[in-house]
């Protein structure tokens, strides 16, 4: 396909979701590049259009393919489930759980078929999906199942607005661990296949010869030794295995350089060892909200970092900042699909 | 005191330290003002830097005891601290700099017990020059710890209003999991209580940022914010500091770096820095808080391959010295609770 067609799943209907989607599509309407496409219940991004007090037209689209009809005109792919008879603003509610599940379940599909380049997430409240009788913990686990994949890495992108062109990729070797649990986890080995998988996804996702960084846990990198011995033992040797496999990896280098280093253009990406390491730094540059990529899917899938803000739902206050960024984030990556899918087919991996 | 006494040693003389302090005191008769500033030194390092410079080296005094100090703005005044370290080579690392370096931070303190000095500004040393030279300390701050006998302090990056206290700083990650005890969350809740009174704003509140994701999200990802955490905000809430916490440490220190709060404790040492010196670079200072003087050290390095150029910027120091000549006036009652709190 030569103009990308991006699903953006509403998330929770009660929550913000709706808004930052409309927000973000009626933003881009009428961009003959690419041609984004809400999927999830007519009635609520109706509802979230008068919140919003927007000038835009609503179409319901049945067909991935159909032409967009310019600025002013947001596609609406309806998946039915709430009708006119649409639940509260901000309140956990098993059929918003239910609208959310299907527009998921109905974005993956797409993309699975190859009718569409990608997916686009917003938020879900967890409550309300597992009142709909879904099992899953949360969007990872849901499209896990849909897709078969059985490992996904989060990568985060972030924007440098200093420098244009440039973006700094941080991935994790742990994520949602206790921080002991988060240190024992790291070895040698596994760090060897921490650094493979992110300089794979770099490639993937569009970087030739990657230059990738790996974060110390130390402070100082452990200063030879003088505080902590991860570095020794961990992750040089796990560095030096992984530039004897032709990657080129540096590190580790301690942490309060390493991500500015990447930023500035030194890296295309930056391992991090632990979920606040690599999410602080993300959040402290990235003044437009944090865009999360999922690596390991046969789809391309981003998704924004935050949740349902239930407290804010209706009002129509909602930043879409994070939506947006999220949405161009897939138009970006929309070209690389063909080896995303190629490369983390369950079959292959 | 009517204006502190600030003592500024000169840190590694191989290093930066000369010419920055050369050009902060040279450059910026404002500070005299605000402070009298007296170097810690060596006479032959700070007349080679300030020639360097393209200035007089004449404009080094030597004095005998910081009370002789005229505070003349264009003079750099100065206290001889051991052998000249005049022949020392620029940019190299060296034993008898580092050894120099000791010294000198060893004075200052000296100074501060006497009440000759009321606060101290540190230029950078060479860790491994001052190790090389004999004295094998962790750190800067450790060092200054033990000359006043102290076991309660904490490290502050700050810049601008902001402040990141650190519950741990120069050891292992695992180690800080492990030193992260109800004593000592409390004693640094307590001293930044004491610091945001010594700042004149007792109100101000106090984010302490979780150890684990998500601040442990209800015990889902680790037991220490719920058990050590979050009872000791509470309990410094009791007695009248306004604390709060533990927060998710990647929404309150990206918060904080946005502007929304102004008084952090990180957990660790990369928790506090690595957000702090990616976005303010060399432009913090680090002050000592639980010391009975002020100290305020530069957030940057010996820079020993710029060294001797005169391209080395002094606005860290400036800054360091502004700060401490800020903080000297309020200090005691800092000093009081730090003492009152030493478990």
């Amino acid at each position: 396909m030569t103009r990308p067609v991006l699903a953006l799943t509403v998330g929770d209907p009660v929550g913000i979701g709706p808004e930052i989607t409309l927000a973000t599509l009626a933003q881009h309407a009428g961009d003959p590049a690419h041609h984004g496409i809400a999927v999830g219940d007519l009635a609520a991004l109706d509802r979230a259009r008068t919140a919003l007090g927007l000038d835009v037209e609503l179409r319901a689209v049945s067909s991935w393919d159909t032409e967009p009809a310019g600025t002013g005109v947001v596609d609406v792919f309806d998946i039915g489930v709430l009708g006119a008879d649409l639940p509260a603003w901000g309140q956990v509610d098993a059929r918003a759980g239910r609208a959310a599940v299907v527009a998921i379940e109905t974005a993956t599909q797409a993309a699975l078929d190859g009718a569409i380049s990608g997916v686009v997430t917003g938020p879900i409240n967890k409550e309300a999906i597992w009142a709909a009788g879904s099992e899953h913990l949360g969007h990872t686990e849901m499209l896990g199942a849909l897709t078969g994949a059985t490992e996904q890495d989060t990568m985060f992108v972030v924007r440098n607005t200093h420098q244009p062109g440039h973006h700094l990729r941080i991935f994790f070797a742990t994520r949602h661990l206790s921080l002991r649990k988060a240190l024992d986890k790291i070895t040698r080995e596994t760090q060897l296949g921490s650094i493979r998988r992110a300089a794979q996804a770099l490639e993937i996702f569009g970087v030739p010869s990657p230059r990738l960084a790996v974060a110390a846990i130390n402070p100082h990198g452990g200063e030879n030794g003088a505080f902590g011995d991860e570095e020794i033992v961990h992750l040089a040797p796990a560095v030096a295995d992984a530039q004897g496999l032709g990657l080129d990896v540096s590190g580790p280098i301690p942490a309060d350089s390493v991500f500015h280093h990447g930023l500035t253009g030194r890296y295309d990406g930056v391992l991090s060892q632990y979920h606040d390491q690599g999410h602080i730094a993300a959040k402290t540059f990235d003044f437009d909200g944090t865009i999360s990529v999922t690596v390991g899917l046969p789809i391309l899938r981003t998704s924004v970092d935050h949740g349902t803000a239930f407290d804010i739902a209706g009002k129509g206050v909602a930043d879409a900042g994070t939506m947006r960024s999220a949405y161009l984030a897939a138009v970006e990556y929309a070209p690389f699909v063909d080896g995303i899918r190629a490369a983390y087919q369950p079959d292959n991996a | 005191m009517s204006i502190p006494t600030l003592a500024v040693t000169l840190g590694d003389v191989a290093g930066i330290g000369p010419e920055i302090t050369a050009k902060a005191l040279l450059g910026h008769d404002d500070l005299r003002a605000r402070c009298v500033p007296v170097v810690v030194g060596d006479e032959g390092a700070m007349r080679r830097a300030v020639s360097a410079l393209g200035a007089d080296p004449t404009t080094v005094r030597v004095i005998g005891s910081p009370d002789e100090a005229t505070n003349t703005p264009g003079t750099i005044e100065l206290l001889q601290t051991g052998p000249s370290l005049a022949d020392v080579p620029v940019g190299e690392l060296s034993a008898a700099a580092g050894d120099g370096a000791y010294r000198f931070v060893v004075e200052a303190c000296r100074l501060a017990r006497e009440g000759k000095v009321d606060g101290i500004v540190t230029p950078p040393l060479n860790k491994a020059a001052m190790h090389a030279g004999g004295h094998k300390w962790p750190g800067h701050t450790e060092l200054l710890a033990h000359e006043f006998g102290v076991m309660n302090f904490s490290l502050v990056l700050s810049a601008g209003d902001l402040y990141f206290f650190h519950l741990t700083t120069h050891v292992s990650l695992r180690q800080a999991i492990e030193d992260i005890t109800p004593e000592r969350t409390r004693n640094v809740l307590d001293l930044a209580g004491a610091f945001t009174a010594a700042l004149s704003r007792p109100d101000e509140a106090i984010g302490l940022a979780g150890l684990n994701p998500h601040a442990g999200e209800n015990r889902l990802f680790g037991d220490e914010d719920a058990d050590i955490l979050a009872p000791a905000v509470e309990e410094a809430r009791a007695r009248g500091i306004n604390a709060h916490g533990p927060l998710p440490a990647d929404a309150l220190i990206p918060a904080a770096v946005k502007g929304k709060w102004n008084m952090v404790i990180a957990c660790y040492h990369d928790q506090g820095h690595a957000p702090f010196k990616a976005v303010y670079g060399d432009d913090g200072v680090n002050i000592t808080v639980g010391l009975p003087v002020v100290r305020v050290s530069v957030d940057h390095g010996t820079a020993f391959d710029i060294a001797g150029q005169g391209i080395a910027r002094e606005a860290s120091l400036v800054l360091a010295i502004e700060r401490a000549a800020e903080l000297a006036p309020g200090w005691d009652h800092v000093w009081q609770t730090a003492q009152k709190t030493a478990s």
